[in-house]
């Protein structure tokens, strides 16, 4: 589990932003991995993630449109019902005072007894009547049948008096009148036998009114109330009524129709506003039917469907990023494996033929200087058998020793041609079954006395699970014997040097020879299997020694490949294969 | 007439000449010759105890030439002196009888040892 865990930095964090090898750069595809990856995530995420973001703005905005398409709807409907239901309720006063006065006729109404019989059946038929009362042309109360004694008061100038009498009926707006009680005066004209009028007028309770409109009302967000054409509250409002009761929104234009709008209240709060200008078939009246819905109170159902969708988005971004990431990291790690690899390879082959052609070159160089230098041997050395020989000038020490630094100088420059010619000459290879460990020990054996007197600690790990490998016994030795040779100059005094074998698969055997000596500057690290490339004092070393191996490890199939850090060690890894002639045939 | 002690065979007249010179001033006696042939032929006329033979010889390869030697005269110590020498030319070389495979350019004390060897041997 904690395995897993610390695997997941690995994963996001992908491996191509560590540092590289700097002298494969020329070989990759990429040369910036960072921005690749970045690139895939940023066009899988726009592909992925704006469709997503835009469906769900679409979304919002289709639904926040029916919403308020909806609740439009409903308090328009809302509007329309209640409106029914007042004129309704103003109509059928208006209608019965009308049958009244016209079955009635003046004189019988003028009897209040009458009057009061008539207002007893009206309250029993219709309710919600106060009072009733006949008035004169004139605009005096002839009759009164109620609770008030009102008889005698003149109404000529009330206005909804003159309105009568325009009209032939009248609806008032709500006022408190003589008797000081809110109330709504409906009233009819109608004819006495002798030519004048007379008005029937009754009084309404506006209790039943408001009754009639609060049970309208749904939910604790709506309201619903009258007022007149000048915005004067005629029933309470619960949210509306500003100072000297008027309502504290602003009035919607005529319309002969139920209508419903959007809009804002005083403090901002959009609301939905319902309204209709009230007119009976009988008389027209002052009355506007408001319905107010605040926004708020229908938004609730939107606004949980908002946060699920929210929640819903907010998962299936983070599913998708994290969906992304982790492909593009996967994918591009595997594309830097692979490029790295070729990057390798073709490293690898690039110095593979760069060292042919420089062992080809060394060859033939070595080849052609080679007769000259014979000859050069031969005749200085000629020249000093006179002089030793003849003992013509054997006294003469100086001139022998001239003679012998140029056979030194021939001598020295044979070895290394017969290096070189080695270095590039493909030997016959013979194989036969060789036990490392005993080969190892062998070569150990040379550097015993040595390691012994400087106080090195050899260290051989070879298991038994090695096998015998089949190949040629004299390169193998001489390839050890080379790093071997090589670790001994690299370090120092009481230093140690570790020699391991380890199976690379079934098919091939891995040696691996480390030294904790003075290393190979990066630099170096690409020139050491070049032949004459040494950073010994001059004289002192050919700089064959390694190019010489590297040649020897080809021709055994292998490969050899060198791991340094300066002032901290060396190590060199010899791959071969088991069966040499198995590795040939393939 | 006493038949001289070594037969150089080499194509580098200049090498060969020299060469003679030294061993001569060793007190050895010389013949030399430039190419495969006219070795054989003078084989074939004479007796050598010692001949030093290059392998690149301009008309006959000297592996070729020695192994005329040794069917002619099996006695006859042949010394190999070659500049570009492998593993593989020293294998043959010792295969088909030679004495000894040495490179140039030439330690003349390794000579004159081994020429001593074999005048030891073969007294």
């Amino acid at each position: 589990m904690m395995k897993l865990l610390n695997r997941i930095p690995a994963l996001i964090w992908p491996r191509f932003h560590q540092k590289r090898d700097e002298h494969l750069n020329p070989y990759y595809t990429f040369q910036d991995y960072g921005q690749t990856w970045g690139m895939t995530i940023f066009i899988l995420m726009s592909t992925a993630l704006l469709p997503l973001i835009v469906m769900t703005l679409i979304y919002y905005q289709l639904i926040e449109t029916s919403i308020n398409t909806e609740s439009l709807l409903r308090t328009e409907r809302l509007a329309s019902n209640a409106r029914r239901a007042v004129t309704f309720f103003l109509e059928e006063r208006l209608a019965a005072l009308t049958f009244t006065a016209n079955e009635m006729g003046y004189d019988r109404l003028s009897d209040s007894d009458r009057l009061t019989e008539v207002l007893q059946n009206l309250k029993l038929g219709f309710g919600g009547l106060t009072d009733l009362s006949v008035i004169a042309d004139t605009g005096t109360q002839v009759t009164y049948a109620g609770p008030f004694n009102l008889e005698g008061k003149d109404y000529s100038n009330q206005p909804w008096f003159m309105e009568c009498q325009q009209h032939n009926a009248c609806v008032s707006e709500v006022f408190s009148g003589y008797r000081g009680v809110p109330h709504v005066v409906v009233a009819v004209k109608s004819m006495r036998p002798d030519g004048r009028f007379y008005v029937l007028r009754a009084t309404l309770e506006t209790e039943r009114l408001i009754q009639a409109l609060s049970s309208f009302k749904t939910g604790e967000h709506a309201d619903i109330f009258l007022v007149n054409r000048d915005g004067l509250l005629q029933t309470p409002s619960q949210f509306y009524g500003g100072d000297d009761h008027h309502v504290n929104l602003t009035l919607p234009a005529y319309s002969d129709r139920t209508k419903a709008v959007m809009s804002t209240d005083r403090s901002g709060q959009p609301v939905a506003i319902g309204y209709a200008f009230i007119d009976t078939e009988i008389a027209p009246t002052a009355f506007i039917l408001m319905v107010v819905k605040q926004k708020a109170g229908m938004m609730k159902v939107w606004l949980d469907l908002r946060s699920r969708i929210n929640w819903l988005f907010a998962i299936s971004a983070i599913i998708i990023i994290i969906v992304i990431i982790l492909t593009s990291t996967v994918l591009v790690n595997k594309i830097f494996q692979a490029d790295r690899q070729k990057a390798e390879t073709m490293a690898m082959a690039e110095r593979n033929s760069q060292l042919a052609s420089i062992g080809q070159l060394a060859a033939g160089v070595a080849h052609e200087i080679n007769n000259p230098l014979a000859l050069i041997n031969e005749t200085a050395g000629y020249v000093k058998d006179l002089f030793m020989i003849k003992q013509q000038y054997k006294e003469d020490t100086e001139l022998v020793e001239h003679i012998d630094t140029i056979l030194d100088a021939v001598e020295r420059c044979g070895t290394i041609t017969r290096q070189l010619l080695g270095f590039a000459r493909h030997f016959d290879v013979q194989t036969q079954p060789i036990n490392l460990e005993d080969m190892v020990a062998d070569v150990i054996n040379f550097h015993k006395k040595e390691a012994e007197y400087r106080n090195i600690t050899i260290h051989v790990d070879i298991p038994e699970t090695i096998p015998l490998i089949e190949t040629d016994r004299g390169k193998l030795q001489q390839i050890v014997l080379n790093l071997v040779n090589n670790a001994f100059q690299a370090i120092s005094n009481g230093c140690f040097l570790d020699i391991q074998a380890a199976m690379d698969g079934p098919e091939h055997v891995r040696l691996s020879i480390r030294d904790n000596g003075c290393g190979i500057s990066e630099a170096h690290l690409n020139k050491i299997f070049e032949p004459f490339f040494t950073t010994k004092k001059e004289g002192q070393g050919t700089g064959l020694g390694l190019s010489i191996t590297y040649g020897l490890v080809q021709k055994l199939h292998g490969n050899i490949r060198v791991e340094s850090k300066a002032e901290e060690g060396t190590t060199f890894v010899v791959t071969l294969p088991v069966q040499l002639k198995k590795e040939i045939q393939s | 007439m006493k038949h001289a002690d070594i037969l150089i065979v080499d194509d580098e007249r200049r090498y060969a000449d020299m060469l003679a010179r030294r061993l001569r001033l060793r007190g050895l006696t010389c013949k030399v010759c430039y190419d495969g042939q006219t070795a054989i032929d003078i084989i074939a006329l004479e007796k050598f105890p010692m001949v030093i033979l290059d392998l690149r010889l301009p008309d006959l390869y000297g592996t070729e030439v020695l192994t005329r030697i040794k069917a002619h005269r099996p006695e006859t110590a042949v010394i190999i002196l070659t500049g570009h020498g492998t593993e593989k030319d020293q294998e043959q070389c010792m295969a088909r009888g030679a004495h000894s495979f040495m490179n140039k350019p030439l330690d003349i004390d390794l000579l004159m040892t081994i020429m001593d060897l074999i005048k030891e041997t073969s007294a």
